[in-house]
């Protein structure tokens, strides 16, 4: 009943409640209710770790990979002793892929002490949950690629791979300079990977002297192309760049070679997964030419050791995701030993000290977060990934 | 020219899986007035049931979607069955009742199937046909010629069979049906298997057009709903026009709006469906005041 | 009054005890949850009180919370201004997405909203100034003097506070004037127009509420989280929103508040396994739908209900008082024309329901209207009542042509009518079906929600005054608190009559009024029929009951096959052999009782009925 709307009269009850109440905010006003920020994090017990990722809905594939690429590293560790007889505890959350549930993560893996975080793979999670894990002083070792992480500016946030500015701008220099194409295409989405590799690869493309022919724009959930393709075909470019996610470049593709386009297509890290060339097709995918970090599993006899636990302990193939994920883990474990399980700034600051051989090549972390700036290119012949020199 | 007609051609095929998607919600509406917002869920677990016998057991494609239509018509029954008490009644609730079941439907597909997804090879390996430069695929003629051999066999089915013309009777009167000695309860129970069994039929053949996963039936559910309120709910050829119209809005939407298509359907969807509530071929249930 | 108080205050230290008990993590948690909550609240409002289909709640939340971004970090507003024009941006977003909503209704307005939803998300992911997929980052801390709301405990209170007064409010609405007629319009929306209620500008309000609450939900989001991205406004989180507000039940807004808070925090919980907690929540949806379409804020009711069942309590006293008659109006002025209806044709597609139908009603006249089934009398009441709109031919009521006049219209200027195939509002308490036929304020005065609450819970109080009057004179006293669908036929129609006089009409149609009836029930309806004519209001009834209409008419227009066939005194019109030929088909008239006129019973001044 909204009595509280009636006129009220002096003297009533409801004015020594009104009073009571007043006189209690009074009070709080000196007291605000909070949480002393016990640090219990450094000390005995294992060392925990959490894993934030998508591990439910549309994102959830990349999640799962990751988890199981961080889980081998602390598994290696744990089994060689832990670090100063200490086993490490990985657990993982589920963000949904939703950045309010990051944020509730963020608060929930600091109320419950965790000292670092692995994840997540989605950039706009990783964002959100940046400032809280920056006043909890919770180092962040993400597998994001967009430029907005370096942009957080956040000495607490670390990523496990290139940007795309270096994805895009080793394709730009292979694609422009070493192959001479001056006709090029760009077909991309608007979801956040999508836009920083279109913001990326324009810019190095546009460095470079090379004005894409035509830029597609395509929605992150849209199956067919033909109107973007049909643009692309009518302007008979010699190479055609994706920014997309595995799914859709590999839908893209298919759908351009029925449509006859010809030409190759280039893109970063995904175009070189299995998942692409399963759903573009093993011909279809032929030819295309990649700029990525980890261009498989036979690249190095550490690829190559690496690719053998992961198959032993999952029974799949590992991929990139995977290997990111175990190069951060790696890089964060390292760093907990050569600080004494350090925590907070004085762990941030061992990470950024760190400089680490891993999958991917040689990390050394500048003040912006990022370890690595070098990518490989490679072409996809026979279904299966090949170094370009 | 050369554009606009590949760009039709685009939305054509795509318009006919609307299509089929969009008959199989107008026949379940016309025949029990249940709102299925399931049906594209359903249709996302006929695409899983379908790509799971063609690529696992390596079934022929033809058999792997009448394995796939039977085991999604027997899901439809199951889910007949417990959303009957709401047939005929709230409007709403039933709206909101087969949005749960759609939400169920998801989580079964990704505890299933995982989240990944699949990629389902084209069955037919020729070569796309080139006419004056237009590229047409030949698995695209087949869904539409799939898709109007169904416009083509449900006519005939609800026109010229004792039991279609039954549920067209329910349909019409479900009081009256009831007098003259139909039961009711199997022709709905009918009608929503054959719904279901058209949502699988969708579901078969856009998994090698796209991908197979549990988002699908997001994708398809409400361009498809789209599509049968633009024809006019519980019209059949209502269901046709409006998946084709659908279809190739999209394309054309895509085509010269890029990243804001979705935007750009939805607002011309909505504009139509303003200036005519009931749709093309109209509809019996609009609630105007 | 005094255990409420109590109730309330407990509830108030409670609240603000709280975060005192919480660790950081559950406070966010919390915040969240009253997030929701407010969102559950807008959803509730517009979807389990005023029956609109609204599918786009999600992203009036995004048009608050983006606005809000945008307008501090681009164009450097502060925070509060930015918040108040957010919620001004909502609203505007809201009453657009509304607009459809004056055309269609139930599943087609979800579907529309929804796609407008969709296409909000599409805006946001693309355009430069919303950050595209990358969102907007760096939104500052709103200021209060002295208060740090970067602190998520004080910010709880800056939550709760709004949240509170956000439920308040809502819970005034629904129990006032406005609420009791966005609810009669969720029920029955037809009657409710013939009751006077603005259809369309309610439809409105209802989006206009919903909004309201989204755009403060969105404002508190961007204060809380200070990152907004499309992700949050996507159509899963639309679903789970859907979610809280059917399992709290959605025509209780605390219903909807407890499961707006109790899903946020088992979705919490259930972080670990989501997708087997998204399983949950559809298989508890459907059950919800199928067994407990109210909810769990209708559990107690039906608890209760069980309860008194079991009890098989005792034969309730409740009884139909009888009716007490109207003073009679001294007749005033001259009885001109009151209604008069010309050439009218109504055509449906192959159908023509009426064929140039032409009568004329004087003030003080009770007119009778019968025809066979079909011949077109219920379908002349609709075009009279301005339910559709002719398709030839024009209509004037009051000396003013009414040919194209809304139903909310023509009761505003003084017609009711009753329904042959009652139409009460069955989720109204008798004593509320009363009340939105009372309430004459037309709609815009709902400036006094916002501005002057006062006004209108004084204007509350003279309404129910009057209500009791009308339950009174019609013996419905001991129904007032009763869920009308669940009396007797017959005082069913009872209760429709007192409703439709509740306006105060001048003019009152009644379709048929007997039909269902005993004989002591007709009795009883000829004397309060009369008494409402003596009462100075014109009346024109649709009956079968032909012994009822030789008593209480004093003409009678004979319709077939849409046609007026005849016209005259009950005496007239029985020996015309057209009527007696399409009416009566072969039957003797005396086997049906119909040449027993009752002329005695007619009244004086019936003699001049005929122009």
């Amino acid at each position: 009943m909204p009595r509280r709307f009636r006129p009220s009269r002096p003297s009533s009850p409801r004015t020594a409640l009104v009073a009571a109440i007043a006189l209690a905010a009074a009070l709080s006003a000196c007291s605000a209710p909070g949480e002393s920020d016990s640090d219990t994090r450094s000390g005995s017990g294992p060392i925990k770790i959490a894993v934030v990722n998508a591990r439910s809905g549309q994102l959830s594939s990349l999640g799962e990979w990751e988890y199981k690429g961080a889980k081998l590293a602390v598994d290696e560790w744990n089994k060689k002793g832990g670090i100063n007889g200490r086993k490490i505890q990985l657990k993982s959350f589920d963000d949904q892929g939703d950045p309010t549930t990051g944020t509730n993560l963020a608060r929930k893996i600091d109320s419950e002490n965790y000292i670092a975080m692995i994840g997540t793979a989605e950039s706009a999670v990783t964002i959100a949950m940046a400032p809280v894990l920056k006043q909890a002083g919770i180092p962040n070792i993400t597998s994001g690629q967009s430029d907005g992480l370096v942009a957080q500016k956040s000495p607490f946030l670390f990523l496990n791979g290139p940007t795309s500015t270096t994805y895009d701008s080793t394709l730009a220099k292979y694609l422009i300079q070493d192959k001479g194409y001056k006709k090029i295409a760009m077909i991309t989405n608007n979801g956040s990977f999508g836009k920083g590799e279109h913001d990326a690869f324009s810019k190095a493309a546009k460095d470079l002297g090379v004005t894409p022919v035509t830029d597609q724009v395509v929605t992150t959930d849209q199956k067919e192309f033909s109107a973007a393709l049909t643009t692309i075909r009518s302007k008979k470019p010699e190479v055609v760049f994706i920014g997309s996610e595995e799914v859709e470049a590999g839908l893209i593709v298919k759908q351009a070679r029925d449509l006859g386009i010809t030409a190759p297509f280039a893109g970063a890290a995904p175009q070189g997964t299995p998942v692409f060339i399963d759903t573009a097709g093993k011909e279809a995918a032929e030819g295309t030419i990649v700029s990525s970090p980890y261009l498989g599993n036979d690249i190095s006899p550490a690829a190559q050791k690496f690719a053998a636990a992961y198959k032993s302990a999952y029974g799949e193939d590992a991929e990139l995701h995977g290997a990111k994920a175990y190069d951060g883990a790696n890089i964060l474990l390292t760093a907990l030993k050569s600080s004494d399980v350090a925590t907070g700034k004085k762990l941030a600051d061992a990470i950024r000290a760190t400089s680490y051989e891993g999958l991917l090549g040689t990390f050394a972390y500048g003040p912006e977060g990022v370890g690595i700036t070098r990518t490989t290119i490679g072409v996809i012949q026979d279904g299966k990934l090949v170094e370009q020199k | 020219m050369q554009d606009t007609l590949q760009t039709l051609v685009g939305g054509l095929s795509l318009g006919a899986v609307y299509a089929l998607v969009a008959m199989g919600f107008s026949l379940v509406y016309r025949t029990m007035g249940l709102v299925n917002f399931a049906h594209a869920d359903i249709a996302m677990i006929g695409a899983y049931t379908a790509s799971t016998f063609y690529l696992t057991s390596e079934l022929p494609f033809a058999v792997a979607m009448v394995v796939a239509i039977v085991i999604t018509g027997a899901i439809g029954l199951v889910i007949e069955r417990v959303l009957r008490p709401l047939e005929n009644k709230d409007f709403d609730l039933m709206l909101i009742g087969t949005i749960g079941f759609g939400i169920v439907l998801q989580a079964l597909a990704v505890i299933i199937w995982g989240t990944t997804g699949r990629a389902v090879p084209s069955p037919l390996h020729s070569a796309p046909l080139d006419v004056l430069g237009i590229r047409v695929r030949t698995y695209d003629l087949l869904v539409m010629a799939v898709a109007a051999l169904a416009v083509v066999g449900l006519a005939f089915f609800l026109s010229r069979t004792k039991r279609g013309a039954a549920m067209q009777a329910v349909a019409m009167d479900h009081e009256a049906a009831t007098a003259v000695g139909i039961d009711v309860g199997r022709s709905n129970a009918l009608a929503f298997a054959i719904g279901a069994g058209l949502a699988a039929l969708a579901g078969g053949l856009v998994g090698p057009m796209l991908y197979v996963d549990a988002s699908l039936g997001g994708a398809l559910g409400i361009k498809g709903f789209a599509a049968a309120m633009l024809g006019g709910f519980g019209s059949i050829h209502g269901a046709v026009v409006g998946g084709i119209a659908i279809g190739v809005l999209d394309s054309y939407a895509a085509g010269h709006f890029q990243g804001y298509s979705v935007l750009v359907t939805f607002l011309v969807f909505t504009a139509a469906i303003m200036i005519r509530p009931t749709g093309i071929f109209g509809e019996r249930t609009v609630s105007r005041a | 009054m005094k255990s409420r108080l109590a109730a309330t205050g407990v509830l108030v230290l409670a609240a603000w005890a709280l975060p005192y008990g919480l660790g950081s993590y559950t406070v966010h948690v919390v915040n969240i949850a009253l997030i929701y909550a407010l969102l559950a609240l807008g959803m509730g409002l517009a979807m389990g009180v005023s029956g609109q289909i609204n599918l786009a709640q999600v992203a009036f939340f995004g048009v608050g919370a983006y606005a809000v971004a945008i307008l501090t970090t681009h164009y450097g507003h502060g925070f509060w201004l930015s918040a108040l024009l957010a919620v001004l941006a909502t609203v505007v977003t809201g009453l657009f997405v509304g607009v459809p909503a004056l055309r269609m209704q139930s599943h087609y307005l979800g579907i529309v909203t929804l796609g407008l939803a969709l296409g909000f998300i599409n805006w946001i992911t693309n355009a430069h100034l919303t950050g595209g997929a990358d969102g907007i980052s760096g939104i500052p801390v709103p200021t209060l003097p002295g208060v740090d709301l970067s602190s998520e405990y004080l910010y709880y209170y800056l939550e709760v506070v709004v949240f509170a007064l956000a439920l308040l409010f809502g819970l005034f609405v629904v129990h006032t004037s406005l609420g009791r007629r966005l609810r009669a319009m969720r029920d029955d929306a037809l009657a409710a127009g013939a009751m006077g209620a603005e259809i369309p500008f309610l439809r409105m309000t209802a989006f206009l509420l919903a909004s309201l609450y989204g755009g403060l939900a969105g404002v508190l989001y961007s204060g809380l989280i200070r990152y907004v991205a499309p992700e949050t406004f996507s159509i899963g989180n639309m679903f789970i929103l859907l979610a809280m507000v059917i399992i709290g039940g959605r025509r209780s807004l605390v219903g909807c508040v407890v499961g707006a808070v109790g899903l946020t925090m088992v979705r919490e919980w259930l972080s670990d396994f989501s997708t087997y907690a998204q399983l949950g929540y559809g298989v508890v949806v459907v059950a919800m739908v199928v067994f407990a379409p109210t909810g769990l804020a209708g559990v107690p009711a039906r608890l209760r209900t069980l309860y008194a069942r079991r009890r098989a309590q005792q034969p309730s006293r409740a009884e139909l008082r009888p009716f007490t008659p109207y003073t009679v109006e001294e007749r005033s002025g001259p009885d001109g024309v009151l209604l008069s209806v010309e050439g009218v044709t109504q055509q449906f597609r192959g159908l023509r329901a009426l064929d140039e139908v032409t009568l004329a009603v004087h003030r003080g006249e009770i007119r009778g209207v019968v025809g066979p089934n079909g011949s077109g009398k219920t379908t002349l009441f609709n075009v009279i009542s301005g339910f559709y709109r002719a398709t030839a031919g024009t209509v004037r009521f009051a000396d003013a042509d009414t040919t194209a006049a809304r139903p909310y219209t023509l009761s505003l200027t003084g017609l009711a009518r009753t329904f042959q195939n009652l139409r009460l509002f069955g989720q109204l308490t008798v004593r509320e079906n009363i009340l939105v036929a009372l309430d004459r304020t037309r709609a815009h005065t709902i400036w006094q929600y916002a501005l002057w609450q006062p006004g209108v819970l004084a204007r509350e109080r003279r309404l129910r005054a009057r209500a009791d009057d009308i339950l009174e004179r019609y013996g419905l006293v001991d129904f007032a608190e009763a869920d009308p669908s669940s009396l007797p036929y017959g005082i069913q129609r009872r209760i429709e009559i007192a409703r439709a006089m509740a306006a105060r009409p001048r003019l009152l149609l009644l379709d048929e009024p007997a039909a269902g009836l005993n004989g002591e029930e007709v009795q009883q309806l000829i004397r309060i029929v009369r008494s409402i004519r003596d009462s100075g209001t014109t009346v024109i009834l649709i009956e079968h009951n032909m012994g009822l209409v030789m008593s209480l008419c004093e003409k009678v227009t004979v319709l077939s096959s849409g046609k007026v066939i005849a016209e005259g005194t009950p005496q007239e019109v029985v020996s015309t052999p057209e009527v007696i030929e399409a009416y009566l088909g072969d039957s003797d008239p005396a086997e049906l009782g119909l040449d027993t006129p009752r002329s005695a019973a007619r009244p004086e001044h019936a003699q001049e009925a005929t122009p």
